[in-house]
């Protein structure tokens, strides 16, 4: 294939990022999970307006409990409307149905789908912390919102059916999505902060300093990080505020998975210290903070955001398998932990399968970081020639 | 050969070191569990009808020996394990930690090693498929499959299989033994009866290392496969399944039995919970039993202290068994060959 100078020309002068960039949206698979992933993002930032119901216990929906999920659709036996419906059901039990309540579908009745209505208050910004003292406290109001996307004119529409109490399993689903890409966030922040402290020093003074923090490293890298990280969840009191929880389960998150990250950090300060071009700015005259700051950082920003990147699916999966056990988050925050344990009775594979869809949605989520990871190693790394 | 005794020695000193840093964070991190042992029993005995104060609390403090500073119990503790390989008694359960862990943990060991090998077994062949194959849909759909078994979270895994067995089957597969074997000594039935129903575990816990291990094998294959001296081995003539044995292959052994250690770290991760959803009797069920309900922190640390000892064996002999099989390093190690 002829490739043009101007082509040729594009390609010597782009900087590192264009080039990221530029390899990253070549690789199809990453591409889609990067969109997939995008748009769980935005959804889960507007969980508010896209979820129809509160879902803590204050929006359950006692018409309907373990119900089934509601599709709208368009058209049935009675024809075609071009606003989408749903049917009416009404709660029914008796002999037949052996005394337990099933929801009887009335084909007749048709419940219409609205658009921007108003309903449970959902804020934005709220800031509020207690802290031992009345003179630490601070509240920030922030912004209330009642208007949401959709809804219907009378009773409730569930598109993923509900629970057991009747909450909306679509807005816990987008909820728990929410806090758990939060706790992913704050923890592989904190990890990202300790890794750069720890591997930082050890991999910029080298010598005995460095021994002993690889020795130390090391010996935490060893311990199995669940068990480790159940011990240490386990100190968390059963009286504290589910917020606290929440933080506290994010800090361990990072606490744990920090020496991965902080011995790359460490060997790519180490081989990027006796490179030529480090060389040749010292040869130049320049000080240890132009070095550090023009050279060193630039020259692993890369690395460590496709490292961030990487680790995080395996922050959800930590998260997850924590509130699952019972140890990490609890019912009244939604984490998708939260909404698997649900989903571990015999009686929900049989009779309650829509149990399982924030399931799909946590298997998705961590495919698509897993991917989108991938692609960014590959289009990071400078050694592929493309 | 002088060279290698000083290597394996060296490399010994530096597990102990490991493990008295491992062994010194868990102890710290017992300690750090509100509450005392000795608190824990009265409140037990409280349960029981007894009355306890604050004096019955000091007595068994002093008895248990929790009242001196904290470096002397450190002290006590490692040198029960070291000399005597004992744990103490467990907080709660009032037993000897020995006694109860005893069979669990070789069961586990087992359990996980088992995932292990067989975690190779399959990702060392498919792996190099993966890597060398001409089809790219094939190599598009293992990276797939391989990617999926990061993605699902293993105890859902274990808990479809075993929702599945029970539908359908009716028997749950839960469980290490029949009702039959439960409590019977060892014997061959038994250890039939433990196989057919270890291969789930094995099973869950070996795919999702199975993944982790194919993109190991997968992306080393690739990496040496570009090589000059690869290449120069294809010009030479040298082609197909002999070039690909004698060469990428067997330079990828080395990062493969270097990433053992940690293989074993992430299938002890998983054993507690998968442990918990398929009732298995074994030490990872313990440990949630120890921690999640009742806050045993001797028997929780002394269950960390264990399986960071294996995988700081199991770091320790890989070590051995690379500067053996390695020239690189075995001509460092002992110098000339």
């Amino acid at each position: 294939m002829e490739i043009s100078s101007q082509q040729k020309e594009a390609y010597f002068t782009a900087t590192q990022f264009q080039l990221v960039r530029t390899r990253f949206f070549a690789n199809r698979s990453a591409m889609i999970a990067g969109s997939i992933l995008l748009f769980m993002i935005v959804i889960s930032l507007f969980a508010g307006f896209l979820s129809p119901y509160d879902p803590t216990i204050a929006g359950r929906d006692k018409q309907y409990e373990n119900g089934a999920p509601e599709i709208p659709m368009f058209w049935d036996e009675n024809g075609f409307s071009l606003r989408p419906f749903i049917h009416a059901k009404s709660k029914y039990r008796g002999a037949d149905t052996n005394f337990r309540w099933v929801y009887k579908v009335d084909t007749e009745k048709r419940k219409y789908l609205q658009f921007f209505v108003k309903g449970w208050e959902y804020k934005y910004f709220k800031w509020s912390i207690n802290l031992p003292g009345k003179k630490f406290d601070f509240k920030i109001p922030g912004l209330t919102f009642d208007t949401h996307l959709f809804g219907v004119d009378s009773g409730g529409i569930h598109i993923f059916g509900t629970d057991k109490p009747g909450k909306d399993l679509f807005s816990r689903t987008l909820a728990a999505i929410y806090i758990s890409l939060a706790v992913g966030t704050l923890g592989v922040f904190i990890s990202f902060v300790l890794s750069l402290i720890v591997g930082g020093v050890a991999g910029y003074y080298g010598g005995w300093i460095d021994g002993i923090a690889q020795m130390f490293t090391d010996a935490v890298r060893t311990i199995p990080p669940i068990p480790l990280f159940m011990c240490l969840a386990a100190f968390a009191p059963d009286t504290w505020s589910s917020e606290m929880r929440f933080f506290f389960i994010s800090c361990l998150l990072g606490f744990i998975s920090w020496p991965t990250l902080a011995r790359r950090v460490r060997t790519h300060l180490l081989t990027e210290r006796s490179q030529e071009y480090i060389l040749a700015a010292k040869l130049c005259g320049a000080s240890s903070t132009h070095i550090i700051i023009r050279h060193l950082l630039p020259s692993f920003t890369s690395y460590i955001i496709v490292d961030l990147v990487i680790s995080f699916p395996y922050m959800l999966l930590s998260e997850t398998a924590l509130s699952f056990i019972g140890l990490g988050l609890r019912d009244p925050v939604n984490s998708l932990g939260v909404l698997l344990q649900s989903a571990t009775r015999a009686d929900v594979l049989l009779n309650y399968q829509w149990y399982f869809l924030p399931v799909l949605v946590l298997i998705t989520l961590i495919l698509s970081f897993v991917f989108v990871g991938d692609g960014l190693r590959d289009a990071a790394d400078p050694h592929r020639n493309k | 050969m002088i060279n290698f005794i000083q290597f394996t020695m060296t490399r010994a000193v530096m597990a102990v070191f490991t493990l008295l840093i491992v062994s010194l964070i868990v102890f710290t991190l017992m300690e750090l569990v509100p509450g005392t042992c000795a608190e824990r029993y009265l409140a037990f005995k409280n349960t029981q009808g007894s009355g306890i104060t604050v004096e019955d609390i000091e007595a068994e403090e002093r008895r248990l020996g929790l009242d001196r500073p904290f470096p002397v119990r450190f002290g006590s503790w490692i040198k029960n394990i070291v000399v005597d390989g004992d744990f103490g008694d467990s907080c709660i359960l009032r037993v000897s930690i020995n006694e109860l862990l005893k069979e669990r943990f070789f069961i586990s060991l087992a359990i996980c090693i088992t995932a292990l090998i067989f975690s190779y077994l399959i990702a060392i062949p498919v792996g190099i498929i993966s890597a060398t194959t001409k089809f790219r849909s094939i190599d598009t759909i293992l990276k797939f499959i391989s990617y999926l078994g990061i993605a699902l979270p293993n105890f859902l895994v274990a808990l479809c299989i075993m929702l599945f067995m029970t539908v359908y089957y009716g028997d749950t597969m839960t469980g290490l033994f029949s009702e039959k074997f439960q409590n019977a000594p060892w014997s061959v039935d038994r250890v039939k009866d433990f196989l057919s129903r270890a291969w789930l575990p094995i099973f869950v816990l070996g795919w999702n290392a199975t993944a982790f291990a194919l993109q190991t094998v997968r992306a080393l294959i690739l990496d040496e496969h570009g090589k000059l001296y690869v290449m120069a081995a294809r010009a030479r003539g040298v082609s197909g399944m002999s070039l690909l044995w004698r060469y990428p292959a067997k330079h990828s052994l080395g990062p493969v039995i270097n990433s053992l250690g940690f293989d074993l770290n992430r299938i002890f991760s998983a054993l507690p919970v998968v442990a918990l959803i398929l009732v298995l009797t074994e030490a990872g069920a313990l440990l949630i039993e120890s921690l999640a309900r009742s806050n045993d922190q001797q028997l929780a640390g002394a269950i960390i202290f264990l399986l960071t000892a294996t995988i700081v064996f199991v770091n320790f002999v890989t070590d051995i068994m690379l500067a053996i099989i390695d020239p690189r390093i075995r001509k460092g190690v002992m110098g000339g060959d």
